[in-house]
């Protein structure tokens, strides 16, 4: 797969004869960025996960190491050490999967595939939009590269209260555009009567499930909360099946089909795949550049991103290089000589020591962060009508599952987990490295306090201990 | 009989002083009642009944224009007095003077929807009639609409009680009704219990004594949840009654002739119940639910039977009280000298995990100053691995599955291919793929029903289905609603209501507006069945009191047909179901039998196997070429089939124990698989046309039972990890908790080599004092199965030449002695003659069953589940059987409404 950036313009340059229909919503066509014609710059939060962290020697070394790439980001960032995620560190904890599902939440998970609570994204999503997001509006959009699956927690980083998933993970980039995008398949055609047959039905299946969420339901709250997602769901569908127009000339283009590993495919058992680099930055660029494309459009306001899942398991092969430099050669099995798990990049965290170079450890971080930039910088290039970037105007929390890379570090695995945020339209401080020293519970309610939020995290009865360093 | 001769004063004083201060109140009521009455109320100052009330009006303020519900459940349903001027109030009784009309604000959702989904149910009223010749009947206590249109109503015809309750073989008018005898009425104070079965059994008592019996036959699913409730009038008016109240209840069960007595006597002027439903044994309740989890998550890794570390084992009760090797660590009533607690206070325990965070310490203090009261005999881990899940009660998408069966069932339709093709794959939760709070729902859910909706429809008959409800292709309202309603009821696997039929009825007037014909009316009609949330969820009543509810006939109906078939139920399950025979066990038990003879049931178990066993997992085994170059990708397919056809032969074919999966001595392969395991002889042709062959394994001292095939051996992955392995053999079939390494702990594993097998690794890691106080537990589980290799082939050297064995031993959670094997045959003898594997597959089959994980409140109904299947031959079939009687699946937890 080559490695190509997908610009705005590229994806609206359109397919020209390609025979696939994709109705977009009008206000997608016929704006630059709904965001760029309104006065207001709306509120907008994401989470960037990234697998395995980094070890909390190595952010030490600021931009000098394996944060190089941020580098250039680095007046829209604060960069934060030494948070800690202590409160998901509870006995027997897994960093990865259990850890993973304390970024942005801060909470230990409720079972295999549930948080302990809302991610700060959907803390911020139910403040603005307490009764759901504009017509036409994702209202949250989860996609992410990554293999290892097993549990949910290792890649889906959006949650709702009660801890279920906000949204369905979006792992092909095919899928994020097709979610965002794309129209859905219901055979229409230009029969009028036809259509409103239809709709008669949609209609009606739409009271139904508007019963079951009403005050006659006799469904518990849990269940009353699912059906008014999938409710919520319905009227999306609605609108994209009737109020759409035809594909107009210069609308997106439909990404091709991933060459990569998804599904079981991706995680046999654990015991990791092989991967060239090229293949894997293709696909996750292509994935970052449709992200960023919905935020550009307007059409995506809330959720999650994720680069690699946590505990991550690959066979990574291929040069690394940036900006002209080459980084490292890498070949995990063969450097690790094994197989199967064994010879995956993961094992360069499971031997990381403070006292040593950590030569394969460094190139693999180095090279996720320049990734992470990657995205960041997409959300950079767009402005909104106050004039700043995107990334500028947003809750942008860029955070991973353990701060010692795991197994090494003499106190707790998720104790200086790192943390990277934007400026939040100038609610936080930015072109700063803070050593914090305090709980992500913490910092994100200062977050979620800086925003505007009614709800925080955590027990109700903890005294909510506000991180004022890093306001602005 | 009631007679009218009243209680002199001096006699009344005399038994109030005696009895109890409880009835003071009733002193001057009871003055009018009669001797003989009387001489029954003296006996006891009873407590009144309070399991299963619903609403309870005891009238106990003197003003204002509200009577409070006081029951002290759910919403109230408070009542409001139309005319003042009509009602003389005191404290305790409330006189109706003139016509008024006392009523519920708003429909009493709560009490109709309670007693249609149960079936049963008690009225009982303390009144006194002001005459005898008030008719209509005149309204003592309705729950009605209007004159003609009522879920229940108790009145006076005269000098007649009488009761009109709708069924579905009753008038919408509740006709024909119950009648006390003649010259029941009195104008004197009386106890009125009017009480109805779910089986139809109906009776009338009047102070306690049953005056009346007989049946009201049919289902209660035609109650209106929008009916009123309402004292002294029908809504609407016409139907006044005057008198005096001075208690009024209803009960969502019907009452005992014993607790009718115990009401009666118990008087009219009982407190509000509400007290005694808050009363609880609140101690017990704290241990397991806060205390026991505490334990069990901070403690018992390495202070439990097994473990017992300084001696100290916190699992059981008595051994806790007792100590350890420092003494006693709890005493009872003084944290301060408990050594619990001190080394929990000061962080020094947990060792080498977190520390407990205030709130459970302040929890574990508390507990141990009010005594330490243990509630329970042994604390399980594994009971409170999902704490915290108790009180979600997610509704159930269907999964893919079901919804390809569901459409199968309906209408006929094989949507397999399609239904795969759109709609997202379920994901695994809690290990299986049917967790209600996983099944969300995405944009692409939406859009596949849509489209499938459009699919099936498209391959229907719809005249010809159409015809099966109706010969009456119109499209009139009634033709149609009445097409609609049946149609609806099989689809949506239940009676539909009047507001769904005139929605459906809108589809069709908006085809006919539109030139549409008859057909296309249906078709769009079933599209919008086929989407709707009864179709795509299992949908089931979850409001009520907070407490435990029986499910009702169509519910119950669901819950035993997607338990057992993965589907809806059929045209006879729902018959048993709206006759009741399905409220009755053995009945019930009758139509799980005959369920399970269906192929459907067959299929479904295979679910269930590939489910808890994640044979899944095999289709994406990738193992390293170079290490094992004879590999062939159509061998993981060849496992996949050998574990589910042993299933089917142990479960279906011999109809065996679930415990022998453990130790069976026969295994199905392809040529292929067989040629891998290196299986001697030859394998029986059962079916002709299959590739699997049957191999008996009595002379194979390597195999015989799920754990030796390739399905589950090739979960340790290229090296035949014995951690992975051992864990495996932990979770899924000892139902073992083991956490994570604590920080600090290298996990990288070691590579075998020349002197070192994974045996020996495996045994350092034991040895470490770091590690070997969990990896002690599940380990040696594995021990047995050193002489598979990472793809289950047989060796009796590793590939550096190391020999390889076969002995060890297991440690059963919850055990203090390892038991050893010589044999991987032993070993698997000793697990499936194991109790705890027994009671593993039967959690694992249960929680498959309910699509939830379960957590400490189910652990009792688990075990009885168990108990019961075993004592029945603990097969498939008896643990379906048991499981379906239990209350785990005839009753539902319900949640209070909201209040406003």
């Amino acid at each position: 797969m080559k490695t190509s950036r997908m610009s705005r313009r590229t994806v609206l340059r359109g397919l020209g004869a390609t025979a696939i229909g994709l109705p977009l919503l009008e206000e997608m066509i016929v704006s630059e960025s709904r965001g760029a014609i309104q006065s207001a710059v709306p509120e907008r939060a994401f989470n960037v996960f990234f697998g395995l962290g980094i070890p909390a020697p190595l952010q030490s070394e600021g931009f000098d190491g394996v944060l190089e790439p941020l580098k250039p980001l680095r007046e829209k960032l604060l960069l934060l050490r030494n948070v800690d995620q202590v409160r998901c560190d509870e006995s027997g904890i897994n960093a990865h999967f259990d850890g993973a599902t304390g970024a942005f939440t801060a909470e230990p998970p409720q079972g295999e595939a549930k948080s302990g609570g809302a991610s700060i994204d959907q803390v911020v999503r139910r403040t603005y939009h307490p009764n759901g997001l504009p017509p036409g509006m994702v209202p949250t959009l989860v996609a992410g590269t990554f293999f290892r699956r097993s549990r949910v927690g290792r890649y889906v980083h959006s949650y709702n209260d009660d801890g279920t998933v906000a949204a369905s993970m979006q792992e092909r980039p095919r899928e994020v555009f097709e979610r965002v995008f794309g129209s859905v398949n219901l055979s229409r055609g230009t029969d009028v009567r036809r259509d409103r047959l239809k709709r008669s039905v949609l209609d009606s299946v739409i009271d139904q499930y508007r019963f079951y969420t009403g005050k006659n339901s006799p469904l518990g709250s849990a269940s009353k909360s699912r059906v008014t997602d999938h409710l919520d769901r319905i009227r999306e569908f609605e609108q994209r099946a009737y109020e759409m127009k035809e594909r107009p000339q210069g609308a997106p283009s439909l990404p091709p089909v991933s060459q990569l590993a998804h599904g079981g495919q991706a995680d046999p058992g654990g015991q990791g795949i092989d991967m060239r680099l090229a293949d894997l930055t293709a696909e996750w660029r292509l994935m970052a550049d449709l992200y960023a494309l919905a935020i550009e459009l307007d059409r995506v306001r809330f959720g999650s991103i994720t680069f690699l899942a946590a505990g991550e398991r690959l066979r990574l092969t291929g040069d690394y290089e940036y900006h002209g430099r080459l980084i490292y050669q890498f070949d995990d099995a063969k450097e690790l000589n094994a197989s199967g798990d064994l010879g995956c990049s993961h094992e360069w965290w499971h031997r990381f020591r403070p006292e040593k170079k950590n030569t394969q450890l460094r190139a693999h971080a180095h090279m996720k962060m320049r990734e992470i930039a990657y995205f960041l910088s997409r959300l950079d290039e767009s402005k909104d009508a106050n004039g700043k970037s995107i990334l500028e105007n947003s809750m942008i929390t860029v955070s991973t599952e353990s701060g010692d890379g795991r197994h090494n570090d003499p106190q707790r695995e998720l104790s200086g987990v790192f943390h990277a945020i934007s400026g939040a339209n100038g609610r936080f401080k930015t072109g700063q490295i803070m050593d914090l020293g305090r709980e992500g519970l913490d910092l994100y309610n200062t977050m979620l306090d800086a925003m505007g939020a009614k709800d925080y995290l955590g027990p109700v009865d903890r005294e909510r201990r506000l991180v004022h360093s890093i306001r602005a | 009989m009631f007679v009218a001769n009243a209680m002199p004063l001096r006699s009344f004083v005399f038994w109030a002083i005696v009895v109890s201060l409880h009835l003071k109140a009733s002193i001057l009521l009871a003055e009018q009642a009669d001797g003989e009455a009387n001489a029954r109320l003296k006996k006891t100052a009873a407590r009144r009944v309070v399991d299963g009330l619903v609403v309870f009006y005891d009238f106990s303020s003197s003003t204002g224009s509200i009577v409070k519900d006081r029951a002290g459940v759910g919403k109230p349903i408070d009542l409001k007095v139309e005319a003042m001027s009509s009602v003389r109030r005191k404290a305790g009784s409330l006189e109706v003077i003139g016509d008024t009309l006392i009523g519920s604000d708003g429909s009493a959702r709560r009490l109709s929807t309670v007693i249609r989904r149960g079936g049963e149910i008690t009225i009982e009223a303390w009144v006194k009639p002001a005459n005898t010749r008030q008719a209509g009947p005149a309204r003592i206590v309705t729950l009605s609409r209007n004159g003609s249109n009522r879920n229940v109503t108790l009145g006076q015809d005269g000098d007649r009680y009488d009761v009109r309750f709708r069924t579905t073989s009753r008038s919408a008018n509740g006709l024909p009704s119950i009648s006390s005898p003649r010259q029941s009425v009195q104008p004197k104070l009386i106890h009125l219990v009017y009480i109805r079965g779910r089986k139809g059994q109906a009776a009338l008592f009047l102070n306690g004594d049953r005056k009346v019996s007989g049946q009201v036959p049919g289902a209660t699913s035609n109650w209106d949840d929008d009916y009123k409730f309402a004292l002294a009038n029908e809504w609407g008016g016409g139907r006044a009654w005057r008198g005096t109240y001075h208690l009024v209840a209803v009960y969502k069960r019907d009452l005992s002739p014993r607790e009718i007595e115990q009401n009666f006597r118990a008087g009219p002027n009982a407190n509000s119940p509400a007290p005694a439903l808050a009363k609880r044994d609140l101690r017990s309740e704290h241990f397991q639910t806060k205390i026991a989890p505490l334990l069990a998550h901070h403690c018992l890794e390495c202070h439990d039977s097994t473990a017992q570390q300084g001696g100290l084992d916190l699992s059981k009760k008595r051994k806790a009280l007792a100590g350890g090797d420092s003494g006693v660590a709890i005493v009872a009533g003084n944290s301060a000298d408990s050594l619990l607690w001190n080394t929990v206070d000061s962080d020094e325990m947990p060792h080498d995990r977190p520390p407990l965070s205030d709130r459970e310490k302040r929890a574990l203090q508390a507990w141990i100053d009010d005594g330490a009261a243990w509630s329970i005999q042994q604390i399980d881990p594994a009971i409170y691995a999902h704490s915290g899940q108790e009180n979600q009660n997610w509704l159930r998408r269907l999964t893919v599955p079901e919804y390809i069966e569901s459409v199968k069932s309906a209408l006929g339709v094989d949507i397999t291919s399609e239904a795969r093709e759109l709609l997202p794959r379920d994901l695994r939760a809690d290990g299986f793929s049917n967790t209600a709070y996983n099944l969300n729902v995405d944009l692409k859910h939406v859009e596949s029903y849509a489209r499938l909706a459009e699919i099936i429809v498209e391959r229907v008959d719809v005249i010809a289905f159409a015809r099966t409800f109706s010969k009456r292709q119109r499209f009139t309202d009634k033709d149609m609603g009445n097409l609609i309603s049946k149609m609806g009821k099989r689809i949506l696997r239940g009676p539909i209501n009047e507001r769904e039929i005139i929605a459906y009825r809108g589809i069709s007037t908006t085809t006919a507006g539109s030139g549409g014909d008859y057909e296309e009316a249906i078709s769009h009609i079933l599209e919008a069945m086929l989407q709707s949330p009864r179709f795509i969820y299992r949908i089931e009543n979850q409001v009520g009191d907070g407490s435990l509810e029986p499910v009702d006939e169509y519910e119950l109906a669901s819950r035993i047909s997607y338990i057992v078939w993965g589907g809806p139920p059929d045209d006879e399950l729902v018959r048993a179901a709206e006759s009741g025979d399905l409220f009755d066990s053995q009945q019930a038990a009758a139509q799980v039998e005959r369920m399970l003879d269906d192929s459907r049931a067959i299929e479904h178990s295979s679910r269930f196997v590939a489910e808890w066993l994640n044979l899944d997992r095999l289709g994406s085994l990738q193992p390293n070429r170079q290490r094992y170059p004879d590999w062939n990708p159509a061998l993981a397919g060849d496992m996949r089939e050998e574990t589910l056809a042993f299933f089917h032969d142990v479960v279906w074919r011999q109809n065996r124990p679930l415990a022998d999966l453990l130790n069976a001595q026969v295994t199905y392969a392809t040529p292929r698989l067989a040629q891998h395991y290196g299986l001697q002889g030859q394998g029986q042709v059962i079916e002709a046309d299959d590739d699997l062959l049957r191999y008996d394994l009595t002379t194979d001292p390597a195999r015989g039972g799920i754990l030796t095939q390739g399905s589950l051996l090739t979960v340790g992955g290229d090296e035949a990890s014995m951690v992975t392995r051992g864990l495996l053999v932990m979770h899924d079939f000892l139902r073992g908790v083991v956490k994570d390494p604590p920080p600090g702990i290298n996990t990288t594993p070691i590579p075998t080599k020349a002197g070192l097998t994974q045996r020996s690794i495996a045994m350092d890691r034991i040895g470490n004092s770091n590690c070997g106080g969990c990896h002690a537990k599940f380990e040696p589980l594995a021990f047995g199965l050193e002489k598979f290799d990472g793809l289950g082939a047989v060796h009796e050297r590793d590939e550096h030449g190391n020999d390889l064995r076969q002995d060890g031993q297991i440690l059963v959670p919850g055990t203090a002695k390892p038991v050893p094997y010589q044999s991987i045959a032993e070993l698997m003898d000793l697990l499936a003659k194991n109790d705890r594997v027994n009671q593993s597959i039967t959690w694992k089959l249960t929680q498959f069953a309910l699509g939830r994980p379960l957590v400490a409140i189910d652990a009792a109904a688990v075990e009885e589940i168990h108990r019961v299947a075993k004592r029945n031959g603990g097969t498939y079939r008896s643990l379906l059987k048991a499981i379906v009687a239990s209350d785990l699946v005839q009753m539902t937890r319900t949640e209070v409404e909201q209040v406003d």
